[in-house]
């Protein structure tokens, strides 16, 4: 009966939860599916990190490469993200190029980086002017079940993490860059990032950490990315229904409570990884 | 989308005015439309009006390593972008037949025409040329659209200016606008396309079809001039015989019709270098014709900010002080970590945890010794059989090796080919013996 | 890090706009904006025929076209394409037509600064000028935080480069609440309410503008 309610009148369906404050997977409107986090996932990468919120799963992989430095910044490096949704990952997306939303995914992600400052450029750089990191960070979603942005963040901020980059020396004599993969040193993260996605039903009603088929039912989406200083990054609401000033800080204030929460997530899961080693 | 289809009364009243040396519009036989031509605010910018037609051409340039064959020349690169905005019926990102209709005649307009001096375009010979890049934006489709992207092309290139650049050594330095006054582009002389447009097989000719003319035309014929009356293209479409007289006329025509053009543009860039030596507001926003009544400006304004700060701090201060505290994640294993609220995925518990195992074993990979430590259920069973083997006969565990690498079984009818289940079944093979 | 916070001068000004609307003979509707000198011209059609592939069943299909002044459009289009169009569907009344299609291409002409409220901006007008039915209105309003801590609206070009943050709303005529934000560079919550504040403040300004404009367009007189 329920399945076929369900299928037949899917925003009634989800109405009748949302009346009694709560949701079809059982969950409040303020909570998060369970996050779970592996650093390291990927053993040929530089650094990587596999996050699963309830079923959307994202793998992120870090490929560092020497490249020249920009024109424009010669004493910079490149970080390059890329979100990929591949057919694997639900059926809404087909094969061949990105669609609209990997490509907006993607330049959300570089605005983040780019405003939150997690890494700074300038730390990619290996000689002014001659060489630099460039970071290719490809996100992949394996499994999707909406809320793809703030899997995306913090599968980005872990790999980050726990990217490990060999040291590189420019000969004298050759003026060829020598890599010593022997000994490797973690970038410097300045800033903790994390994204907290939202979603307005029915005009009025906010829920967050939506699942794929909520996001399809909702009128409206919205991000916010905080830092551990409670600094926004990023809001990020594409359109849909409006929104007073009021209802936005209540989103702020349960992205910060989130912010701490995955910041600690990621710290005591690499501390995990270290004293093991 | 679709366009409008033409009707038939249309069409038939359309041929019947031509017949009778009626344009739609009241236009002569031999008539331009009203030409106008603004600059923008950059260098290279240019708005063509053509009647109803509106073209913008956008020049630009970028440093290059040029083309292996010509080491010390500059590129020029034409694109005309049909943009859906000028009419339905274009779409976004396809080439259409017109659009390569368009492009190859711009193209051979400006480029085979040899106009620009692509030589003094070279920076480095063999490793750095400017690459002059000129975008024409259809805005809005009413006919003859060649006539004004070449307008508006040749002008906005007119217009153009590249940052001044200097060499020393190595080292190419590009200056800003603002450190050094930047550089025309070489121009020798400038091509004007127009087209004629032909009725009923060749009887009836037009200067400068509308849009409407255009859909009722039996043929299209469009000559490249310049103002010293050197042809420089030619093109006939639609599949017209054209007697040589005919040509020779349009020829005739064309003369007089680009040396007007020619004229417009010169005073269009002379107004526009005097407005900005005046250094009196240019651009675009001064094109906007505010008699019109769909028109309307706002002049700066200031706004009253008294409130803003309180109303901000308000609504802060409402709302709700997130707790401080929140809950401890849990690591069940090195590497894995999860927070939430007990509330577990689908995948099943079995499998996740399999999963950790799997984690934990990857967690640890960074360190290389344990690499070797790490066996996949496959890999057992190899060893497993190894073992057993060496056990028994030592020397033929390394041919039995070499058996599953190189294809060549002892038993043929028995052993089976190096797939990976076959290492089960002669496992099993191994047993019976 | 020692960031001074945000406060708002005595003195916030918008540049000069303009806007001309019902001036390309193809499209439906039509309208160029212009803030200062940065201009967009935009073109709406339909409702018209719809491809099989993109209709829905319910509502009428929104596509949003934006072309880079320079080169085909990139990453950045894609994403500025997205906001426009969710702030348009949160505005247009499209279950008025279902099974059909709208197409709003915008075009820029010049960017020097808070290009994407200007995309907005003349996204509405063009709106308003084919004559679709709307529950609103909304306008564009860009806010920046320079280096010592002024808010400044409607920054142009440079102003923008310099700033340590930048946003953008959409704010809806009905209520002036927030319908869509972009923003870069990070700030405080108190900076971004205060961004929301005047952002409200000046979409008055705009959506005086939007009336004057509509009123002088039926008046019988100059």
């Amino acid at each position: 009966m329920a399945a076929g309610f369900k299928t037949a009148e899917p925003l009634e369906y989800h109405r009748s939860f949302l009346k009694e404050n709560c949701r079809p997977d059982g969950r409040e409107l303020s909570e998060f599916r369970t996050t779970t986090l592996n650093i390291g996932s990927i053993s040929t990468a530089d650094g990587s990190a596999l996050v699963k919120l309830g079923n959307t799963t994202v793998i992120c992989g870090i490929k560092a490469e020497l490249a020249n430095p920009p024109v424009e910044g010669p004493g910079k490096g490149y970080i390059v993200p890329n979100v990929d949704l591949p057919p694997l990952c639900s059926s809404r997306f087909r094969p061949g190029p990105p669609g609209e939303q990997a490509q907006a995914a993607s330049q959300f992600i570089a605005d983040v980086i780019e405003s939150s400052e997690v890494i700074q450029t300038e730390d990619l750089c290996i000689e002014r002017g001659k060489l630099c990191w460039v970071l290719y960070c490809d996100l992949m979603c394996l499994d999707y079940d909406g809320n793809l942005l703030d899997a995306c963040i913090v599968a980005l901020l872990a790999a980050l993490k726990n990217t490990q980059l060999p040291d590189v020396t420019i000969s004298t004599e050759t003026s060829a860059p020598e890599v010593n993969l022997e000994k490797r040193r973690g970038l410097h993260i300045h800033k903790h990032p994390v994204a907290t996605s939202f979603c307005i039903f029915d005009d009025s009603v906010l829920i967050v950490d939506p699942t794929a088929e909520e996001e399809s039912l909702a009128t409206a989406q919205l991000a916010v990315v905080t830092d551990e200083e409670g600094r926004l990054c990023s809001l990020h609401k594409p359109g849909g229904t409006s929104l007073s000033g009021e209802k936005l800080q209540e989103c702020i204030s349960r992205a910060t409570v989130r912010q701490r929460e995955i910041q600690k997530l990621i710290n005591k899961v690499l501390h995990s990884v270290k004293t093991d080693q | 989308m679709k366009d409008t289809p033409l009707s038939n009364c249309e069409r038939d009243f359309l041929l019947k005015a031509i017949q009778e040396k009626k344009r739609l519009d009241g236009r002569q036989t031999y008539d331009y439309r009203k030409i106008k031509i603004t600059f923008g605010t950059d260098y290279g910018s240019c708005f063509v009006d053509l009647g109803k037609t509106r073209v913008m051409g956008q020049v630009s340039c970028e440093l290059v390593a040029p083309k292996e064959n010509r080491p010390n020349e500059g590129i020029m690169f034409f694109n005309i972008e049909l943009s859906p905005m000028a009419s339905p019926a274009f779409e976004q990102g396809r080439q259409s037949e017109l659009s390569v209709k368009l492009n190859r005649q711009l193209e051979r307009c400006l480029r085979n025409s040899k106009c620009i001096d692509t030589e003094s375009l070279c920076v480095v010979s063999g490793e750095k040329v400017w690459k002059i890049r000129v975008d024409v934006h259809l805005l809005n489709h009413d006919g003859n659209l060649m006539d004004a992207a070449s307008i508006a092309a040749i002008s906005a290139l007119c217009h153009f200016r590249r940052p001044d650049v200097s060499i020393q050594g190595d080292e190419v330095t590009v200056y800003s606008q603002e450190e050094r006054d930047p550089i025309p582009l070489s121009i020798y002389h400038m091509p004007i396309s127009v087209s004629f447009s032909f009725f009923q097989q060749g009887t009836y000719l037009l200067v400068d079809p509308c849009e409407r003319e255009e859909r009722v035309m039996d043929g299209l014929l469009m000559i490249a001039m310049n103002k010293h009356r050197e042809i420089c293209s030619i093109q006939s479409s639609g599949g017209i015989m054209l007697l040589k007289d005919q040509v020779m006329r349009c020829s005739k025509i064309a003369s007089v019709k680009v040396s007007e053009i020619t004229e417009l543009i010169g005073k269009a860039l002379e107004n526009d270098k005097k407005a900005r030596k005046a250094g009196g507001r240019c651009g675009f926003a001064e094109s906007i014709p505010l008699e019109r009544i769909t028109a309307l400006k706002m002049d700066e304004t200031p706004m009253e900010m008294m409130d803003v700060t309180e109303r901000a701090n308000d609504i802060v201060q409402k709302a709700e002080v997130p707790p401080q505290m929140v809950q401890s994640p849990v690591v069940p294993v090195p590497g894995v970590g999860q927070v939430g609220q007990g509330l577990q995925n689908t995948w099943g518990l079995e499998e996740e945890e399999d999963e950790e195992e799997e984690d934990e074993n990857e967690g640890s990979d960074n360190s290389a010794e344990e690499q070797e430590g790490r066996v996949s259920p496959m890999e057992e069973e190899k060893y497993e059989k190894e073992e057993r083997d060496g056990g028994d006969v030592v020397e033929i565990s390394d041919s039995e090796e070499e058996e599953v690498v190189i294809l060549h079984p002892e038993k043929p009818d028995k052993a089976p080919k190096n797939t990976e289940s076959s290492l089960h079944q002669k496992a099993s093979n191994k047993k019976r013996q | 890090m020692a960031v001074m916070e945000a406060r708002c001068s005595s003195s916030v000004m918008l540049r000069e706009f303009a806007c001309e609307q019902n001036f390309l003979s193809q499209p439906d509707g039509s309208a160029s904006f212009v803030h200062g000198d940065t201009s967009v011209y935009a073109g709406v059609y339909g409702p018209a025929e719809v491809k099989v592939s993109k209709e829905i069943y319910d509502r009428a299909t929104l596509e949003v076209l934006i072309q880079p002044k320079v080169g085909l459009p990139g990453v950045r289009e894609r994403s500025q394409e997205q906001c426009v169009r969710e702030t348009c569907e949160a505005s247009l009344l499209l279950s008025l037509h279902p099974r059909s299609s709208l197409t709003l291409i915008l075009q820029v002409l010049h960017d020097d600064g808070s290009l994407l409220s200007c995309l907005l901006n003349a996204a509405c007008m063009s709106l308003m000028d084919a004559g679709l039915p709307m529950s609103c209105l909304f306008c564009g309003v860009t806010c920046a935080i320079d280096a010592d801590g002024q808010i400044i609206t409607d920054p142009t070009a440079a102003q923008e480069k310099e700033s340590r943050a930048l946003m953008t709303f959409a704010i809806d005529s009905k209520k002036h609440n927030v319908l869509m934000t972009s923003t870069k560079g990070s700030f405080s919550v108190n900076e971004l309410q205060q961004c929301i504040a005047v952002s409200q403040k000046a979409s008055e300004k705009l959506f005086q503008f939007y009336r004057d404009s509509v009123r002088r367009r039926y008046s019988k007189t100059l």
